[in-house]
């Protein structure tokens, strides 16, 4: 069989699953013996994974909640020329497992290939805001892809740009809907499921709808890669369910003349420029050794970060990553 | 004149080291404008930026803010004290923690855990507690966020050391017990039962660093909490009050939950309770019948490995549950190691992994089975590891085959001596030291040729230790060959026999003297005593 038909096959094996099961959930049609296997590149076979039950624990919770089937062990890879690549249509990088982004001009050249025949590429931790600098652990909405990505895919395809995708992608609808709700978090609907102020950004701007900042690139019309900010470090269970690693939310908060009292407080770090949704800049202000302190907005407010952890905190979190997570790898099988 | 000046102009730096006069800045002839204005036809001055006070000054606003601001005010001022950790800020926020509006009161909380997480915790024991009384405030934020910073309060708060009082007039030092507060304690142990899960369950959690201790009626009640992370939390509880018949109902109750999440637990929790009573091994046993294969899975191993028969239901659940499995998860993993447990059992299961889709799984399968059944034994069996599709699995099956393996027979290597993998040829020309003669008579020679270097120079050392009939010949030959790994282990081979084998390597060294095995031969002939 060549790679040409291959990946079509591939593709449509998963289109044809998808279409008449996850989405009308009444029929179960028989399923092939083996699930869909997702490559995953570590440049470095030997390299420390910052997730490591991650991808697994993403593709099981897939196979529980919806009639996709994948395999939960993801095939590594370490060099983009590798043959299998042609063989399974959906390539995972997690950009911060990577010693670097750098790759020979064969393995471009197969990567540009590779997207042509209808493979989909996930960018995970393919957008980081340069104040987050070595500290691996965060997540930022950044709307740009970060400087080694696009460098990158400045060599695979010199006549495209990464384009933020807009609210309304059906990358954040093709499965899950919205922000988890109480019943979702498995918690008792009077429960308080946020601090509210933590709720009301949530819902309003950092993820309205269930969405966060994504950039891609279309090939031939198709939506063939995708780069998040860092994602996988909500997708992880262990055998009990219970979600790992521990995540806290950094929120923007507003109070009474903080658009005065902000401009004129004392700050000792440095300040840096990020990009909007709007394309225009947020200019973060930050005190020595400790974590961003606020920011200035493009239309004259001044918000405070505040962090938030617990509990429900990182259950939120891991819940929302976790649907986030599965609607990508949906998409990518349907498209 | 000269020296007027030289006076005047040492008085005036004088003046400005000792600061007697104030430094004025120096006249400016054109001020105001810059390259940048008059570049320019503008008549408008530029914009600066407002001045930035320093940090006492924002630290002293924002506490005055606090204390005397409206309720939007006092937010603000507690939400901008969490940016600058310190001991006037810590308290300032300390003492917005009794401010009649929730939302303050919420902020002063935030923003101390704040410092504690950028690593400026508050030291003094009085205040400390004071925080930590906020696990009964009415708010649900503020207890959260006290019972979630409970860790890092333990430790200035649990202190113990000594007080000065004066008693009498005298001044006496008193210990002051590292325990908590009464009041405290008294607070904590009514948290156990906070009507919000999250508080419910961090007081759980973080119980024993505070030494309040969980009684077995409120290990019941949390045993019955709707709210699972409550509920594994209270699972991992359980073992000073184990014994308890009322908890062993409640666990035997919870094999049955309708999360199978729980029910892992359970298998957990009763492994691990096994030691305080006999009744989690029954809870043990009848997990074993549970609709999930993972659950029946763990529960069998674990009763395997107290040593109980498994009943053969319950292994062919193990083995189509493993069989089924999609590569080596975590739970996997375990069940897979732990079959070994189940002994002669086990055997079959592995027996039947051999054949798993997954490469890693078939490799500790093939381990487990040889090892198991006495496999090195039996060619019939571990043949087909040899053909193996993967290197991994067969390298594996190769090292726990090696040095164990008696005399293969002829039908053995006949089937393998094709094999299109080099390190399975190598292994058979090792194991031809102690094969049975007719097998080496009818195999050798196919390995001598092999297109391997690395399989004739082992086949070479096998029959030089075999000592077979023209085995001299062979090595004499050998030492002409192109590859030094076979000149190498023909060496060896040869001086290893005293008498005929040196005559060969002098007569060889005569030859060739420039060869590149010869130097090695030379000093090798010296080291045993021999003039080449």
């Amino acid at each position: 069989m060549n790679k040409n038909s291959s990946i079509l096959l591939c593709l449509l094996f998963g289109f044809g699953l998808f279409k008449t099961d996850i989405l009308a959930q009444d029929s179960k049609p028989p399923m092939p013996e083996d699930g869909l296997r997702i490559m995953q590149l570590m440049k470095n076979p030997n390299g420390v994974r910052r997730y490591p039950d991650a991808l697994p624990s993403l593709l099981r919770m897939m196979n529980e909640q919806t009639w996709a089937k994948f395999d939960t062990d993801p095939l590594f890879i370490s060099e983009l020329t590798d043959e299998r690549i042609f063989e399974n249509p959906i390539l995972y990088i997690n950009c911060d497992d990577q010693t670097n982004l750098e790759f020979t001009a064969e393995e471009n050249q197969a990567l540009r290939r590779y997207m042509e025949l209808g493979g989909f590429v996930y960018l995970d931790a393919g957008i980081k805001a340069s104040f987050l600098g070595a500290d691996l652990g965060h997540s930022y909405a950044a709307w740009e892809e970060r400087p080694e990505v696009r460098d990158w895919f400045k060599e695979v395809f010199p006549e495209k740009a990464f384009i933020p995708l807009d609210r309304s992608h059906d990358l954040f609808r093709v499965f899950f809907k919205g922000l988890p709700k109480n019943a979702d978090l498995k918690i008792e609907a009077s429960q308080k499921r946020l601090p509210e102020t933590v709720l009301s950004f949530v819902e309003q701007e950092k993820w309205p709808q269930g969405t966060y900042s994504f950039v891609g690139i279309k090939v031939k019309g198709r939506l063939a890669c995708v780069a998040s900010p860092i994602c996988a470090m909500g997708w992880g269970r262990d055998e009990f369910g219970n979600w790992i690693p521990p995540i806290s939310f950094r929120i923007r908060e507003s109070a009474e003349n903080f658009d005065e009292n902000l401009k004129l407080a004392s700050f000792t770090g440095g300040t840096f420029e990020v990009s909007r949704e709007d394309g225009l800049k947020d200019i973060i202000y930050s005190e020595q050794g400790q974590r961003p302190a606020w920011v200035q907005e493009p239309n004259g407010r001044w918000r405070i970060f505040k962090y938030y952890s617990g509990e429900e905190i990182s259950n939120y979190a891991h819940s929302f990553y976790a649907r986030l997570g599965m609607n990508v790898f949906l998409y990518a099988l349907l498209n | 004149m000269k020296r007027m000046l030289y006076i005047f102009f040492w008085a005036s730096w004088i003046k400005i080291i000792i600061g007697q006069v104030p430094l004025a800045p120096p006249p400016l002839l054109n001020p105001v404008e810059t390259p940048e204005t008059n570049a320019t036809d503008s008549n408008q001055s530029v914009p600066q930026p407002p001045k930035r006070s320093s940090q006492m000054e924002t630290i002293k606003k924002a506490e005055m803010n606090l204390r005397h601001g409206e309720q939007g005010e006092r937010v603000g001022a507690a939400k901008l004290l969490g940016k600058y950790p310190g001991s006037l800020s810590s308290s300032s926020l300390i003492g917005a923690l009794d401010d009649q509006s929730p939302l303050v009161r919420r902020a002063a909380m935030v923003s101390l855990a704040e410092h504690f997480l950028n690593g400026y915790p508050v030291y003094d024991k009085s205040l400390v507690e004071k925080i930590f009384s906020k696990l009964g405030d009415p708010d649900v934020e503020v207890r959260r966020e006290v019972s979630t910073l409970i860790p890092r309060l333990v430790n200035p708060m649990m202190r113990g050391g000594v007080e000065r009082v004066v008693i009498n007039g005298r001044q006496v030092l008193r210990p002051v017990s590292a325990s908590l507060r009464p009041d405290l304690y008294a607070l904590t142990q009514r948290a156990f039962l906070d009507e919000d899960a999250i508080v419910r369950q961090n007081v759980l959690k973080y119980h024993s660093y505070l030494r309040v201790p969980l009684p077995p009626l409120l290990l019941e009640k949390l045993l019955q909490d709707h709210d699972r992370g409550v509920l594994l939390t209270a699972l991992d509880r359980i073992s000073i009050n184990a014994s308890q018949p009322r908890i062993i109902n409640e666990i035997e109750k919870l094999s049955k939950h309708e999360d199978r999440g729980v029910r892992l637990k359970i298998v957990d929790v009763a492994r691990d309770c096994n030691r305080y009573h006999t009744k989690y091994r029954s809870i043990l046993r009848s997990m074993t019948e549970d609709s999930d294969a993972e659950v029946t899975s763990m529960a069998a191993v674990e009763l395997a490995r107290f040593g109980e028969k498994i009943n053969p239901s319950v292994i062919d659940r193990i083995k189509k549950y493993l069989l089924s499995a999609k590569g080596m998860s975590s739970q996997v993993t375990t069940i897979l190691y732990a079959v070994s447990a189940m002994g002669a059992d086990g055997i079959g299961v592995y027996k039947s992994l051999t054949e798993h889709g997954s490469s890693k799984m078939r490799t500790v399968a093939w381990q487990r089975y040889i090892s198991l059944s006495n496999g090195w034994d039996k060619p019939k069996d571990w043949i087909l590891a040899l053909k193996d599709r993967d290197q991994g699995v067969r390298t594996a099956v190769v090292n726990t085959l090696r040095g164990r393996v008696k005399g293969l027979d002829q039908a053995t290597l006949g089937s393998l001596v094709e094999s299109p993998h080099d390190d399975i040829r190598k292994f058979l020309a090792e194991s031809l030291i102690n094969a049975e003669q007719d097998a080496v008579d009818e195999y050798a020679f196919d390995l001598l040729i092999d297109e391997d270097p690395n399989v004739r120079a082992s086949t070479i050392r096998a029959l030089a230790t075999r000592r077979e009939t023209g085995w001299l010949k062979i090595m004499e030959r050998s030492l002409l060959d192109d590859e030094y790994v076979i000149q190498r282990a023909a060496m060896d081979a040869l001086l290893a026999e005293p008498v005929r084998g040196i005559t060969i390597l002098k007569t060889y060294l005569s030859r060739n003297p420039g060869s590149r095995i010869s130097s090695l031969i030379r000093i090798e002939l010296q080291r045993s005593g021999v003039q080449p």
